[in-house]
């Protein structure tokens, strides 16, 4: 059977993107490509976690899991451990 | 210069955020003393040498940010809740831009070049052989570099094959290309703010944040409260420096408490023409090289360093110049304030332009929208009008776009115009254009941009200069789709 990609959502909400964000769109940079092939990442809108959450900026969702206060680096683990995982 | 994406810009923007809410939520003054301990808690782990200098170093960001010239006015005595009383009724003068935190100041050793461990101490021995003062000893079978003979050109960490030269800087003298950041007698930053040409180099270098530009935004925020009519001025570089499209973007500005949005690129046009005509008149009439005018950095570095020069530019307003009066014939009872990636443009308008009445970067600009809860990209997109005619100036923002958008409008009838694009200025490039006086570059049109890249990477942006150029073509190919 044909494994399903990993789904990730950056949030673009104007705090996430401001505070780091931004910086994880330029994934194509950063990624080991063969990561990149096996997931799908888009841009969303507010995932509303900066107004519950006791988290920190930038967040993002993988495969509906949010993490909190994710960098490049963070990034890059969380990717290839959902990959692996998937 | 140092990347964008560090930690002392996300704390930067960080304190920004909590000032502001603070500034709406009406409790500036008694909260004002707190901030510093609730942005650096008891728990951190401090970057710095102890969480107290840490906590300093928020105080005089606070102060930065409330426009406090801090070299002149600091005094440890007075409590935060007074500096924010007075800002909040007086407008404080814009001028110098920049400031310095001497606290901060890490008080970097003279730049300097050295031979690491890495030295396998070759039988070739390059950097003895290419040191132009023979600086170079061998002691123990390892280089080592005579201080007093050494010149810090640089040579021996060119050949290292094993790269075992390491050149240590200090990063805030290297950055500035007019020599304008020197150390005082302890060994301390200081800036001459005669020489300086407001291009934010050395803040956006120093590793230590101890160098910032005096904030203009509490003004511009007191305006917006009393509730006046204020147009902002969006600065072409804006496109790719927020979420979202340029429509939701206007209807976040208008959110902010802004009266309306025009688009700078509106007034780039007319420089452009203004430009291409000039620029025709002076090669069939044989005057010789004349420099784009719009770069507000390069504009002090002519009036400070290169008189000469002043001859050359074009005569031409700035794109912020001509949108003064398109405002001015739609709104004639407005203020207006300038929404950009520059810090420079701040000197300039003091200079020129009476009419505005701000400065503010994009960066200040984001830190409203976080503070009030502003998202763009949730934003319905507000109808730009009829942008076809101006619509490619907004390449004004990147380095050869000046010169495309001039050429594009240059009547050719067999006139050639050669173009040179001085892409970011540095100590190399302002050497450069002193000799222009001397010997003529051969081009007809120079096109300078302070910052390398072009206003994108100005030191009031956002996000990287590679985001906002990918946003921006994203933007691009996305609209015929919309249609």
């Amino acid at each position: 059977m044909k494994k399903s990609k990993v789904k990730v959502r950056i949030c673009l909400g104007t705090a996430c993107f401001v505070q780091g964000g931004a910086d994880l769109l330029l994934y194509n940079d950063f990624v080991d490509p063969a990561i990149l092939a096996e997931c799908e990442i888009e841009g969303c809108s507010c995932l509303d976690e900066c107004k519950v959450g006791n988290g920190s900026a930038p967040y993002v969702s993988i495969n509906d899991k949010v993490y909190s206060g994710v960098n490049q680096d963070m990034f890059c683990k969380l990717l290839a451990e959902a990959v692996k995982n998937a | 210069m140092l990347e964008l994406n560090n930690q002392y810009t996300l704390m930067k923007r960080k304190i920004d955020t909590e000032v502001l809410k603070c500034f709406f939520d009406d409790t500036l003054v008694e909260q004002a003393d707190r901030l510093p301990l609730e942005i650096i808690p008891k728990t951190r782990t401090p970057f710095r040498c102890c969480i107290y200098k840490e906590r300093a170093m928020v105080r005089y960001r606070i102060m930065a940010l409330a426009g406090i010239n801090i070299e002149r006015d600091d005094d440890e005595e007075k409590p935060l809740a007074e500096y924010m009383q007075e800002v909040l009724t007086e407008d404080k003068p814009p001028l110098p831009l920049l400031t310095t935190i001497i606290t901060g100041c890490s008080g970097c050793p003279k730049s300097q070049y050295r031979i690491s461990d890495g030295c396998r101490g070759c039988f070739a021995r390059p950097c003895m052989s290419n040191c132009p003062k023979d600086a170079i000893v061998f002691i123990n079978g390892q280089a080592h570099i005579q201080e007093d003979r050494c010149i810090r050109c640089g040579k021996c960490m060119e050949v290292c094959p094993f790269h075992a030269v390491v050149h240590i800087p200090v990063p805030c003298e290297e950055a500035c290309p007019v020599d304008a950041v020197t150390k005082n007698e302890q060994g301390f930053v200081e800036i001459e703010h005669d020489k300086c040409i407001g291009c934010g180099k050395c803040v956006r270098s120093c590793p230590f944040g101890a160098i910032v530009e005096r904030s203009g935004l509490f003004p511009v925020l007191r305006m917006l409260k009393r509730g006046e009519k204020v147009v902002a001025m969006i600065a072409p570089a804006i496109e790719g420096q927020f979420p979202g499209t340029l429509g939701q973007l206007k209807a976040a500005i208008k959110k902010a408490g802004f009266h309306d949005v025009v688009e700078v690129a509106e007034g780039a046009e007319i420089t452009a023409r203004n430009e291409a005509e000039e620029l025709h008149e002076k090669i069939t009439e044989g005057k010789g090289f004349m420099t784009t005018s719009c770069c507000a950095a390069y504009m002090e570095l002519i009036y400070k360093h290169i008189p000469y020069l002043k001859d050359r530019h074009s005569t031409s307003l700035s794109p912020m110049g001509y949108t003064v009066n398109i405002i001015k014939e739609k709104y004639p009872d407005a203020k207006m304030v300038f929404i950009g990636p520059c810090l420079a443009k701040k000197a300039e308008v003091a200079r020129r332009y009476k009419d505005i009445s701000g400065v503010i970067t994009f960066a200040e600009l984001a830190s409203v929208f976080v503070a009030k809860g502003i998202d763009v990209r949730e934003m319905e997109g507000e109808d730009l009008g009829d942008t076809a005619a101006f619509e490619d100036c907004r390449e004004f923002a990147i380095t050869h776009g000046v010169a495309d958008c001039v050429m594009a409008r240059f009547d050719k009838d067999g006139v050639n115009a050669r173009v040179l694009p001085i892409n970011g200025l540095d100590k190399k490039t302002v050497r450069l254009m002193k000799t222009w006086e001397k010997r003529a570059p051969e081009a007809d049109l120079v096109e300078v941009m302070a910052c390398e890249g072009g206003c994108v990477a100005g030191p009031g942006t956002i996000v990287k200069p590679a985001l906002a150029l990918k946003l921006r073509n994203a933007a691009k190919t996305a609209k015929p789709a919309v249609k």
